[in-house]
């Protein structure tokens, strides 16, 4: 079956630094693939070349088999790409159903005058929340009252509600506790089941195997393989995020507990 | 997953903290404890006679033009510190135009309104181009404009005031549209029924004090309705809000920050305009120190009214509130028989009390507290 | 949020409870003098301490308002505001007939006498309606002067003008103008009211224009920087300086022989007498039958003896 979305020989290089040498990622329709890389990996790159931002130097993209670019990230919204970044793109001192649906405000038109659908949106915004185990005092309640994961919950879910095909989800367990990311491994799982294609991005192995089908490591910008859930184990895959004999020394004399 | 019913750590809230969640009730709280302390200290002072009432009534629509404008740009984000230079300058090119060139009022008007809304535009594509803090972009505005409103008159008449307006205006449409008086037979009526004071002498003797509502008013009352309207039934409110909450994350969903606050900018040089048409209008002369400061002033209003000055939060309604707590304090004090230096004390103490209940509900809402 | 509350709450009663005390009334007559000075303008300091004088002495209670930032709108509003709290009398200036002539009219026409001072002209005062005016017409106390400098030998000046808002400013200079028999041309500066930026606009403008005969100071807000700046240069005393009013540097100039002569406008006169005027006429229906004219009287060293003891007081 053809991936939904595949990234071939992908080269990013701003001027003489080589941030990307060599990607090759893929992900299918009901699908959950963990890319993970330590910090310096070249993580945000890759978000940015596959949502839109920068262009491939070298390489191709592919979406359905067909190959595609980009002018920008609109355009790879308009796609079915969509991105959760780390911070969120919610603003905190708004409503949740205003940052809902903002940037694409619903619409009636009463005498001539397009005027905001506050009933629809209201409407639309408790049922999807209803759909992710949110419970809110009412549409109204600002987004800055809602907890980190919460608010996650509610980034993945706009993007999922306008049509997203292919989920970008940028660290989004990184700054959350215990209770709450258990919470958005749930919400990434029914949107898996769901029948949307998402990309996993993380440093942490442990959400990673909790959630993933499929594994691949990046490290210093390169994909260093993929491996399904089952075939590798948790120790394997930090060695290979960390580089292998560094982090061994290092666990060493952290007395194995890491 | 289930039990994610309800967190037994979230308090229901009281009702009194939900309410004070809405910008506007700490200008409502405002405006009562204003008018009672007034109300209190100079209840026989005139100041609630129809005269009194039309006095600070014109002084706080003043501040209720220009504070709409201030309001919806502080809520995207951006100040505009040229509005009182720009006041100035619409003044002066008005009287320029229909005094010195002898245009028809109607097109001096309407020409002033276009270069002000340009100049506003050219403020706003400023902001947004170079990325310089607002703060600094109108400042040099305040100072370009305030220059040439002196400059002109004084290359013309080699003075600083221009008069002859009112003849000018004499029987044009439009300027009756912003120097005008509506409800004159109501005002009549209501001096046949002892109501309202008539003149005792001179050429009105007769006539009642007051003799309409000043278009001011009306113009004042109009933006406020047009401006909550926009802020919080249409689209574009949402985008107001928006660009001034994250414009990043604004622009991320695809809002279009940079048109939305160069809108901004224009409305709020369109507020100066009409408010400087009108007083031109109604005082038949333009000065070059008309508007000094005001800018400040509109600020104020609308920090009383509720808005964050970073932005994203903020109610025309609580601005307009703002405004008429400017005008009646600013003219109640004089009511009141307090020297007139202790109005700057008093609005200070005013500013910092309204700063500070800004925070505290500002962190209700974004949960900090 | 409760102590907050009650906080402003107790701040609240403890300012009204204050401003009571200051607004308590006297049993006499109510005035409202509204002037178009900024608060930065000292030389209103005058007019304020001669109404509290005339007040205590007629015993009547009179109150000084102006629009902080010399805004004549906003001054517009105070004469409307004066005139809804029912004085007995307003006493105004005639800053902008275009702008104040509505409102005073307003007022004279509900009731409440007027008397013009300091700005304005006679005739202004007379089609508004006010009782009369007591003031020095600035046109032509500025012509005096320019016919006094063109007897002493002056065929060119600088005219430093402080407030040039004000159309009585420029009324100043033009008349100086005409009575030395020249025209008006950029003679007159703008030099603002800040000090530093005064003395160093005469500086610059002296510079420029070496063979300048005499300077014109239309207030202490203007002379004193400008007796700095001709200490600076070397020219104090050398070149023709003559200023309207007097304050208590100009006065040291003139007994330096730095400053010709100054022009009393008496300021005294234009607050005091308005007062008596009017609490004579409200009481026995008195008032005298012509304009009183405050000025111009030139002081030259010879009367500087009471202007020194009250410069910047009364004088």
């Amino acid at each position: 079956m053809t991936p939904l979305f595949e990234m071939q020989n992908v080269e990013k290089h701003f001027g003489t630094v080589i941030a990307l040498g060599g990607v090759n990622f893929s992900v299918s329709a009901g699908e959950c693939h963990c890319l993970l890389g330590d910090n310096g990996a070249g993580k945000s790159t890759l978000i940015k070349t596959m949502s839109g931002v920068h262009p491939p130097t070298s390489g191709q993209l592919f979406m359905r088999g067909e190959p595609l670019t980009f002018r920008d990230p609109r355009e790879a919204m308009g796609r079915g790409i969509a991105t959760v970044y780390q911070d969120l793109a919610m603003i905190p001192l708004m409503s949740v159903s205003r940052n809902f649906f903002m940037g694409n405000e619903p619409v009636k038109t009463v005498l001539g005058i397009n005027l905001f659908n506050h009933d629809f949106a209201d409407r639309v915004t408790m049922e999807e929340m209803q759909k992710m185990g949110i419970n809110l005092r009412g549409p109204h309640q600002a987004v800055g009252t809602l907890s980190g994961g919460e608010r996650q919950t509610v980034a993945i879910a706009r993007a999922v509600y306008f049509g997203a095909k292919v989920l970008i989800l940028d660290e989004p367990t990184s700054a959350l506790g215990v209770r709450q990311t258990a919470n958005v491994l749930a919400t990434v799982d029914r949107v898996r089941q769901a029948g949307i294609a998402v990309v996993f991005i993380t440093h942490n192995v442990r959400h990673a195997l909790a959630v993933g089908d499929r594994f691949t490591v990046l490290n210093r910008g390169k994909t260093m393989g993929t491996a399904k859930k089952g075939e590798i184990t948790p120790e394997e895959l930090q060695d290979l995020m960390a580089g292998g004999q560094q982090l061994a020394a290092l666990e060493s004399s952290l007395g194995g507990t890491i | 997953m289930s039990e994610l019913a309800q967190d037994e750590r979230i308090k229901t809230t009281s009702p009194l903290r939900q309410a004070l969640v809405r910008p506007e009730l700490g200008s409502i709280a405002g405006t009562i404890v204003v008018f009672l302390f007034f109300g209190f200290l100079a209840y026989d002072s005139g100041m609630f006679s129809p005269r009194g009432v039309m006095n600070w009534s014109t002084v706080s629509a003043q501040f209720m033009i220009i504070a709409v404008g201030a309001c919806l740009l502080m809520i995207a984000g951006e100040f505009d510190l040229s509005v009182g230079s720009m006041i100035g300058f619409a003044g002066m090119m008005i009287a320029i135009f229909s005094v010195t060139l002898d245009w028809p009022v109607w097109t001096a008007i309407l020409v002033t309104f276009v270069m002000c809304t340009a100049l506003g535009a050219l403020n706003g594509y400023i902001v947004v181009k170079t990325g310089l803090p607002s703060f600094i972009v109108t400042l040099a505005f305040l100072f370009i404009l305030r220059g040439f409103t002196i400059f002109f008159p004084q290359l013309i008449e080699r003075k600083t005031i221009i008069g002859g307006v009112s003849d000018a205006a004499e029987g044009d449409w439009l300027a009756s549209v912003f120097g005008g008086k509506v409800g004159e037979p109501v005002f009549i009526w209501l001096a046949d029924l002892g109501l309202i004071d008539v003149f005792e002498r001179g050429n009105r003797a007769g006539q009642p004090v007051i003799d309409g509502i000043p278009a001011l008013i009306i113009w004042a009352i109009g933006l406020v309705i047009v401006g909550h309207f926009i802020l919080t039934r249409t689209r574009f409110g949402n985008w107001i809000f928006a660009s001034g909450g994250d414009a990043q994350a604004a622009r991320y969903v695809g809002v279009p920050v940079n048109r939305v606050k160069i809108s901004m900018f224009m409305f709020s040089a369109f507020c100066a305009c009409v408010f400087a048409t009108c007083q031109v209008m109604e005082f038949g002369s333009a000065g070059a120190d008309r508007g000094l400061l005001k800018e400040f002033e509109a600020i104020i209003a609308v920090v009383i009214g509720g808005a964050l000055l970073t932005g994203g939060y903020g109610s025309v309604i609580g601005a307009a509130l703002g405004a008429l707590i400017f005008g009646v304090v600013q003219q109640g004090l004089f009511f009141a028989g307090v020297e007139s230096s202790l109005f700057r004390v008093f609005l200070g103490v005013l500013l910092l009390a309204a700063v500070i209940l800004n925070t505290y509900i500002r962190r209700i809402i974004t949960g900090e507290k | 949020m409760k102590k907050i509350f009650k906080n402003l709450l107790v701040a609240s009663a403890l300012a009204a409870a204050s401003l009571t005390g200051i607004s308590a009334s006297a049993a006499g007559e109510r005035y409202v003098l509204v002037s178009h000075a900024p608060d930065s303008d000292s030389w209103w300091n005058t007019i304020k301490n001669g109404i509290a004088l005339a007040g205590k002495q007629m015993g009547v209670e009179v109150e000084y308002r102006n629009p902080p930032t010399g805004d004549l709108a906003d001054m517009a509003r105070i004469i409307e505001q004066a005139a809804a709290s029912n004085p007995n009398g307003i006493i105004t200036t005639l800053a902008d007939y275009d702008v104040l002539s509505g409102p005073i009219k307003a007022a004279v026409a509900s009731g409440v006498d007027v008397i013009i001072m300091n700005s304005g002209t006679p005739d202004q005062a007379r089609e508004v309606g006010a009782l009369m005016y007591v003031g020095q017409p600035e046109y032509d106390a500025g012509y005096a002067a320019g016919l006094r400098a063109k007897g002493d030998g002056v065929k060119s000046f600088l005219c430093v003008n402080h407030y040039i808002n004000s159309p009585s400013s420029t009324e100043r200079c033009k008349g100086f103008a005409d009575g030395l028999g020249i025209d008006l041309g950029n003679q007159m500066i703008d030099s603002g009211q800040d000090p530093g930026e005064i003395k160093n606009k005469v500086l610059a403008y002296l510079d420029a224009n070496p063979k300048t005969d005499a300077v014109l100071t239309l207030g202490p807000t203007s002379a004193d920087p400008t007796l700095l700046a001709l200490k600076e240069n070397g020219m104090a005393g050398d070149i023709y300086f003559g200023t309207f009013d007097l304050g208590s540097e100009i006065v040291k100039g003139i007994k330096a022989n730095v400053i010709q002569w100054g022009i009393d406008q008496q300021p005294f006169l234009q607050a005091y007498l308005p007062v008596v005027v009017l609490s004579n006429y409200h009481r026995y229906g008195v008032l005298p039958g012509n304009n009183i004219n405050s000025g111009p009287g030139f002081v030259t060293k010879s009367g500087l003896t009471l202007v020194e003891k009250f410069a910047g007081e009364y004088r």
